[in-house]
């Protein structure tokens, strides 16, 4: 009969304590020459298409829903956007050589198309991340025309 | 008679090209007739030398590695094999992590810069995706352009044929490299195994 009690009561103190353990947060007041709104012009539209439905796992600043507050739900996100910011970051996109920087712009707007990014799991809970036929069109157009300059750059 | 006597010299020019270079014999009209079907030969074909001629000895043994796992994700991917080029992107990665780049001269360093974070991208996203083998495609045709650019600069370790696929991703087209002049196209896999042109060797 005790047996029963102290499962559940240890389990109760684990979870009080790991929810001291906190991950720092991914947010940042840096504004970094090496963003892309520093190297090609972004206009305030698509801008704000980029940080709802991008930025949060693609840049140095995270806009964290409450729930993440809860462990270990805050470290699983942690590690979410770790992984996202390495496989593209827009604050870092002037570290990538010239090259890295058009594959990038042609994935993403590959990714768009097809529907991969942003992933299912981020939009089930972000609805405003979502992007329907005409956002997605401004994206794919503002990437070419992103790609259009740098090739001349490259040339 | 005479177009047909013209015919038949045309026919034996033509089935004799293909073996040898013996068509030159014939008449004028022979020859013309044969023209086309020498343009495939070895001699025709544009010869590339690599742009450097001295390279440290490791960092040559370390490129010559990234080229073989280049070669096996290549051979890979053209018998449909997502789970060998997977191996081959994972193994590709690290052989560019060993690689000294300090013995590079700041002249090679540069071309090295200028594709090695792409590069390197690729090979792990192949690495990962064993089962997605399009996916692997995908990265694979912008693989190539980079082992290109490093193979023309640096020399591949062994001749080598760039190869072209003009259908890949909606007629875009897309390069390769690959170790034997005999097309076996590493975008379609066994689809479309035999499609595709050499363009030039790169020795």
């Amino acid at each position: 009969m005790r047996k029963l009690i102290i499962v559940p009561v240890l389990l109760l103190i684990i979870f009080g304590v790991v929810q001291f353990i906190r991950p720092p947060k991914n947010q940042s007041a840096d504004h970094l020459a090496t963003a892309i709104t520093e190297r090609y012009p972004v206009p305030a539209d698509v801008q704000a298409l980029l940080q709802n439905a991008c930025y949060d796992c693609h840049s140095n600043n995270t806009r964290y829903p409450w729930y993440t507050n809860i462990q270990p739900i805050g470290w699983w996100m942690a590690h979410h956007i770790s992984k996202g910011k390495k496989e593209f970051n827009f604050d870092e996109y002037g570290t990538y050589s010239a090259k890295r920087q058009r594959n990038k712009l042609k994935r993403m707007k590959e990714q768009i198309i097809t529907g991969k990014m942003p992933l299912r799991s981020y939009t089930l809970m972000h609805a405003d991340a979502r992007l329907n036929a005409d956002q997605q069109r401004l994206l794919t157009q503002w990437i070419d025309s992103v790609l259009a300059i740098s090739g001349h750059e490259t040339r | 008679m005479a177009t047909m006597a013209i015919a038949a010299v045309t026919f034996a020019a033509c089935n004799n090209n293909q073996s040898s270079h013996e068509g030159h014999q014939h008449d004028s009209t022979a020859v013309t007739a044969a023209a086309p079907a020498t343009a495939a030969t070895d001699e025709s074909l544009a010869t590339l030398t690599p742009q450097f001629t001295t390279i440290d000895p490791a960092v040559a043994a370390s490129l010559k590695q990234v080229t073989d796992h280049y070669l096996h994700i290549k051979n890979a991917l053209a018998g449909d094999n997502s789970a060998e080029a997977a191996n081959g992107g994972k193994a590709m990665a690290t052989a560019m992590e060993q690689l000294n780049k300090a013995a590079l001269t700041p002249e090679q360093q540069q071309l090295y810069g200028q594709n090695e974070d792409d590069l390197k991208e690729h090979a792990e996203h192949i690495g990962k995706n064993e089962g997605n083998v399009e996916h692997q495609r995908e990265h694979f045709a912008q693989m190539s352009e980079d082992v290109l650019s490093l193979v023309k600069a640096f020399g591949g370790g062994q001749p080598l044929y760039q190869d072209y696929c003009p259908m890949y991703d909606n007629n875009k087209g897309a390069a390769w490299l690959s170790e034997t002049k005999e097309i076996k196209n590493p975008y379609f896999g066994s689809k479309m195994a035999t499609c595709g042109t050499v363009k030039a060797i790169i020795k």
